[in-house]
């Protein structure tokens, strides 16, 4: 089946998983995760130069030929520092858009949506392809659509969790009544997660600690890889309704006795 | 001679004339950075005539693993 590439504003890719680069043990094991797992998307963080620690720099370990950066804004607490993020993100030499994410809440990072729907109308305004990260909240999405959002991000699970998609009829009503192309992003633990994301009809996934965090995460990549595409292929196919009781796939007819 | 900047949130005493002497001084590749001076963006073509004076705030940051 001919399936269609992810396109956000004037990005286009064929892979629909989306990938961190945060917690890795090291830029080997990140590297090699990320080429298993087939995703075109990399996110990254901006932050001080550290002038204690003069390691190597990421983006000598980001294959930029195969790879699009996807800066981020995590962190922030108020629009003005995300906005001042994101400009600087462009200033590094990263690509106009962004990650947007301005955080409410220390302990659970759960966003805070009027400070990132300030944030998002002048980025907008500015020409950033904004991708907000949300809640899992219809109400929100369509105000980041509204706001001219190329992308709309609700969380499945707190950052860094685990704890998979928590509410699948959100996602799905969110999915149901956009315009622009869903992406959930945060609380995916293990493959099935991914799966159940796109199941729902999700345009992409994008994950970090799920990866970076596995026992092998390069095992873990390529497990997610075939996770989204999995999923992705299940929900075009059209799942079969659910039955309450059984009904026999072999004839019922001519049975030996 | 020498002048105090606040870099990153932190007061350096540096004898520096230019936020492209700056980063030589500090070590640090023009390429994989990005500079704000007094809360307004140096864009890296203006690194070499952008002067820094006593007291200058700069934030000078770059990209790390993120999620």
């Amino acid at each position: 089946m001919n399936d269609g590439k992810l396109k956000i504003g004037k990005f286009e890719f064929n892979s629909r998983l989306i990938i961190g680069t945060g917690k890795y043990a090291n830029f080997d094991i990140m590297k090699k995760a990320h080429e298993a797992s087939g995703a075109e998307v990399v996110t990254v963080a901006i932050r001080r130069v550290n002038f204690n620690n003069k390691e190597e720099n990421i983006l000598e370990h980001i294959d930029k030929n195969k790879m699009t950066i996807l800066p981020n804004t995590a962190g922030c607490y108020t629009a003005e520092e995300a906005i001042r993020t994101a400009r600087l993100a462009k200033e590094v030499g990263l690509p106009k858009w962004v990650k947007l994410e301005v955080i409410g809440d220390q302990k659970t990072l759960m966003p805070d949506n009027e400070e990132t729907l300030k944030a998002a109308k002048v980025l907008v305004k500015e020409g950033f392809t904004v991708l907000p990260y949300t809640n899992d909240d219809i109400v929100a999405c369509k105000k980041f659509e509204g706001a001219g959002a190329a992308a709309v991000m609700p969380l499945g699970a707190p950052i860094g969790s685990g704890q998979g998609i928590l509410n699948p009829n959100n996602i799905k009503i969110i999915i149901e009544n956009a315009k622009v192309p869903i992406i959930v992003d945060a609380g995916v633990g293990t493959a099935s997660d991914a799966t159940i994301a796109m199941e729902l009809g999700a345009d992409g996934v994008l994950l970090n600690t799920g990866v970076a965090l596995a026992k092998y995460p390069i095992r873990m990549a390529k497990a997610m890889k075939l996770a989204v595409e999995s999923g992705r292929d299940a929900f075009l196919a059209g799942r079969i309704p659910k039955k309450l009781y059984a009904s026999a796939s072999s004839p019922v007819e001519g049975v030996v006795r | 001679m020498k002048m105090k900047l606040i870099i990153n949130g932190k007061e350096k005493g540096l004898e520096c004339e230019k936020v492209s002497d700056l980063l030589n001084k500090l070590r640090l590749n023009k390429d994989i950075v990005a500079v704000e001076l007094n809360k307004s963006i140096v864009h890296r073509q203006n690194f070499d005539d952008t002067k820094l004076k006593d007291n200058d705030k700069l934030e000078i940051i770059t990209v790390v693993g993120g999620g």
